[in-house]
């Protein structure tokens, strides 16, 4: 048994956990005060904590290689689940995005996190030797086709962080810097078109954002009230608990899209300027263990993974914030909800992983 | 591409990568910065006035109670049957099946016109004072209305039902006159939560002591409105409690010995012109309007020939009659005009100088030798004649004036009338005809112009009755126990000579004495009482013309005045009665006001 917690702690990264550790329990701190009187969100939550460290034990102590040799075949499963929402999927406010295996709801576009950059890693590390602009075309096909997918469930939120992360990928594999700036010249050009094809509620976020309180009782309103629950918090914030903007449900979606904007009310600028820390210890520390790594396909698998989580945290923050529009995107580690927390600490789990076989994958 | 080149663009665009996500949260935290620090005051008010609404609890309203403390206007709690805020809209089938199944009719007033006070409170009253009954039987059924409650709020109560109404006066919701008043008074804070407002008599005089001042409750509420707890409160101060002048006792029996006749009555104390007694017949039930009067029950309260509302004490205009005699005879006194010895012979006509015009006396074949003390005692017509005559208006109108005739008394009861003193100048620019000296013997025995308020006569007589009285007439003793200062009549006292007012008031004395207009009213009486009977003739007789009661129709049938004071000497009462249609003063009014001095005199 001691022999095992030994192997155990020989395979995780300390710092990296710890950093996580940390911002876990700050979700569940925060998680746990705006629902003292429903204790089944609680233990759901640390159920899902659990069973996220649950695998990321297992991913730990899998070889590398493994995923490696299953990244197409994961990929394509993704693919197909994603295509089985369409016709399958459980439809809540419009919207497809989840699949019902009894009673366990699954939401393909997350797994997608964890997918997507195992297959461009893959791709990469299959023609390392030859990295030419057509890998990198095949690179941006490859993550076209889930994000359409994500797009038409529909999830803008979820398919603009999945290109976020596959284009960064791209990125990290060394795009040519023109290639880049032709790029962005395209995508500013075609946006009138991206715009056009954006649904109506879409569309009035978007506006909404520009000023959410020119509607502050319609579309402008869940802005709005999360603005105010964050601006409220002041320096320090309300109190464990003592968020009005929570308690008393001005707050859209407390437990889940909304919770940071609980824990800034709460807490306040000090307790964001922790976390933001935090963050920024969390990706510096994966950017390491990446540029410490031996091969292709560990160094862009870890540095995207690393990359994913922090675009949603990023984008959650900015989104309730009220610098982006409401795109309805958990916050990794600390929102409610077991699919978004077993794939980021999924993520963290074939970091490790990766950074135990340095060698194994290298040869 | 080889692996070390690989290794080293990888690490470049690490490097790069990692300043773009720092810069990214850079840009974060200053939007958050920018809200939680430099916007903080903003959104922290935001949030607030979000969850915390600030309620206002609306205060009692203080009592009226009569001088010995019998409440005159009462707080009575009720139950009252109140529906959810979520169930608002289904009011009507819960009226429907209210009324089917226990019977309860539930008050008419719009609910949906959601007043401030029951905004935030998760009900709203829809029937007020259940009967015991209806609480039993609504208890046993409550099963079958969910989304009602039995509850208790407090509501003005007139014990005394429709006595002493145009003293106490009446409250109704508050309509939108009285919001722009109040908007106006800058009283918008004092009425917060308040659905009443006083509309007559003592509870608008004194709305502003009566009303309170309303408390608050702030409380937290949810994003759907819902009261989560109350974070503070500050208690509502009610209003002052008012003690009248009024003695109820006295009241009630004045309005006894009214009954069902229509008129006013008002007895004051001459020693601080506090009003004793207040009747204006016909009357109403102040409760009628508390919770907004029916259609029906306002048209009734108005109709022509009773008009309920019509306080006729302050704001009833009638002819003085011969009621006015004692102060024509007081302003010749004045002038050294027909000072005793000086009398005349009576045959029962009076022929106007220089004219053909003949005045007869309400006496047939006249009251023989008269002196001015005789003329008042018999209400000699035709001494006043002559004596008006030669006195002439503006010098009767002086004395009128002492003694507050055409004007208003300041009572504390609005909308009194200040009724009117004819004279050369007013008919001139009222009618733009000269003045006829006829006019001015007709003024002399109160007919012509003249129109005099219960309250004017009565205050008049007052003042003659003690003539250093100089407190204007009030109804207000204490408030909240503290005994009130009365301010100054701003005319003062009356100064007229006492040997004048003695033959004034012989002549008062002995209307009551044998050969007096209201001799049988002395007849039982154990103390002495200086009166004059006056009848208001509402129509002018033609030359020669008969007045015969008996086949006149009711509404043109003279008014009976009476007007008296007792004792003799010191005294401690003043009564004022008019009797409408009622015929002759002494036979009618007289007695009505002899009730009064009895239970007052003789208690």
């Amino acid at each position: 048994m001691l022999k095992i917690l030994q192997q155990y702690k020989k395979r995780i990264d300390v710092p990296l956990l710890a950093v996580i550790f940390f911002i876990l329990s700050f979700g569940l701190i925060t998680l746990s005060g705006s629902n003292l009187d429903s204790p089944n969100i609680i233990i759901n939550q640390i159920t899902n904590i659990f069973v996220g460290l649950l695998i990321f034990s297992i991913l730990i102590f899998t070889n590398p290689r493994i995923l490696f040799v299953y990244a197409p075949i994961l990929f394509l499963l993704c693919l197909l689940l994603l295509v089985l929402v369409h016709f399958f999927g459980v439809e809540s406010n419009g919207a497809k995005r989840w699949l019902a295996f009894g009673a366990i709801n699954l939401q393909p576009s997350e797994l997608l996190k964890v997918t997507l950059p195992l297959m461009i890693a893959w791709l990469y590390k299959n023609n390392q030797n030859n990295i030419s602009l057509g890998i990198h075309f095949l690179a941006v096909f490859i993550i076209f086709i889930p994000v359409y997918l994500v797009f038409l469930q529909p999830d803008l939120g979820t398919s603009i962080m999945i290109a976020l992360s596959g284009l960064l990928i791209i990125f990290l594999a060394g795009i040519p810097w023109r290639l880049i700036l032709t790029s962005t010249v395209i995508t500013i050009i075609s946006s009138p078109i991206i715009w056009m094809n954006l649904h109506a509620y879409q569309k009035n976020r978007v506006l909404n954002m520009l000023d959410p309180f020119t509607d502050p009782l319609g579309t402008g309103y869940h802005t709005i009230q999360s603005m105010i629950a964050i601006g409220s918090g002041g320096g320090f914030g309300k109190g464990w608990a003592e968020g009005s903007q929570t308690n008393l449900q001005f707050l859209p979606e407390a437990n889940t899209d909304f919770i940071f904007a609980v824990y800034s009310e709460e807490f306040g600028f000090f307790g964001i300027a922790i976390i933001f820390i935090l963050y920024l210890l969390f990706i510096y520390r994966i950017f390491i263990l990446a540029n410490h790594m031996q091969d292709t396909f560990s160094k862009l698998l870890t540095a995207s993974l690393g990359v994913s989580i922090f675009s949603a945290i990023f984008v959650n923050i900015a989104m309730i914030s009220g610098l982006v529009p409401i795109v309805g995107l958990p916050l990794p580690f600390m929102s409610y909800g077991g699919t978004s927390m077993v794939v980021s600490l999924a993520s963290i789990g074939i970091i490790m992983s990766l950074n135990n076989h340095k060698t194994l994958i290298a040869n | 591409m080889d692996n070390y080149r690989f290794k080293y663009i990888f690490k470049k665009r690490l490097q790069i990568l990692f300043g773009l996500l720092t810069f990214l949260l850079f840009i974060l935290l200053s939007k958050i910065f920018y809200l939680q620090i430099i916007q903080y005051d903003r959104f922290n008010a935001l949030s607030k006035s979000n969850s915390i609404k600030v309620i206002p609890i609306p205060p009692k309203r203080g009592l009226i109670l009569d001088r010995n403390n019998v409440i005159l206007a009462d707080n009575k709690l009720v139950h009252s049957l109140e529906i959810d805020r979520a169930s608002f809209s289904g009011l009507a089938e819960i009226k429907d099946r209210l009324k089917n199944k226990l019977n309860i009719e539930i008050d008419t007033f719009d609910i949906t016109n959601k007043r401030i006070s029951y905004l935030y409170e998760n009900t709203a009253p829809i029937a007020f004072s259940l009967t015991n009954k209806q609480i039993a039987s609504f208890v046993a059924h409550q099963y079958l209305f969910p989304e009602l409650t039995l509850k208790q709020r407090f509501i003005r109560d007139y014990p005394n039902g429709k006595s002493s109404a145009h003293i106490i006066g009446h409250i109704n919701r508050i309509n939108e006159k009285d919001i722009d008043f109040i908007k106006k008074q800058n009283l918008t804070r004092q009425y917060l939560g308040s659905s009443h407002i006083g509309k007559s008599g003592t509870e608008k005089f004194y709305e502003n002591l009566i009303q309170g001042t309303p408390g608050f409750k702030e409380i937290e509420v949810d994003a759907r409105q819902n009261v989560i707890r109350t974070l503070g409160e500050r208690k509502p101060v009610p209003g002052k409690d008012i003690n009248l002048t009024i003695d109820y006792r006295l009241q009630k029996i004045a309005e006894n010995a009214f009954g069902e006749k229509k008129g006013a009555l008002i007895a004051i104390d001459p020693e601080n012109a506090e009003v004793l007694a207040y009747v204006s017949q016909p009357t109403f039930n102040p409760s009628l309007f508390t919770n907004g009067i029916s259609h029906e029950a306002w048209a009734d309260l108005n109709e022509k020939s009773s008009k309920a509302m019509l306080d006729r004490v302050t704001a009833g205009l009638y002819p003085p009659g011969s009621t006015l005699k004692p102060f024509v005879a007081l302003a010749a006194l004045n002038n050294n005009i027909r000072k005793p010895p000086f009398s005349i012979f009576d045959s029962g006509r009076f022929k106007m100088p220089n004219s053909s015009k003949v005045f007869r006396d309400w006496k047939r074949g006249g009251h023989g030798t008269v002196d001015i003390i005789k003329a008042i005692t018999v209400s000699c017509d035709t001494f006043f004649y002559g004596l008006g005559l030669e006195l002439g208006i503006p010098k009767l109108n002086k004395v009128l004036n002492d003694f507050g005739f055409g004007r208003k008394t300041m009572i504390d009861i609005n909308g009194e009338k200040s009724g009117l003193i004819a004279s050369k100048e007013w008919k001139k620019k009222r009618f733009n005809q000269r003045w006829y000296a006829g006019e001015t013997a007709i003024t002399a025995i109160g007919q012509g112009f003249t129109l005099v308020t219960p309250l004017q006569l009565a205050n008049a007589t007052a003042k003659l009755a003690n003539p250093t009285l100089s407190i204007k007439p009030h109804l207000i003793l204490n408030i909240d126990g503290i005994k009130q200062d009365q301010e100054k009549d701003e005319w003062g006292k009356q100064s007229y000579k006492d040997e004048d007012l003695k033959w004034v008031k012989e002549g008062m004395i002995n209307v009551t004495k044998k050969g007096g207009t209201a001799a049988f009213l002395g007849k039982k009486s154990n103390y002495q009482m200086a009166s004059k009977t006056g009848t208001a003739q509402l129509f002018g007789l033609k030359k020669d013309e008969e007045y015969n009661e008996d086949i006149l129709p009711d509404s043109l049938k003279d008014h009976a005045l009476f007007i008296t004071y007792a004792p003799a000497i010191n005294p401690k009462i003043v009564i004022a009665v008019i009797v409408e249609n009622g015929g002759h003063g002494g036979s009618v009014a007289g007695p009505i006001a002899k009730e009064i001095l009895d239970a007052y005199l003789e208690k």
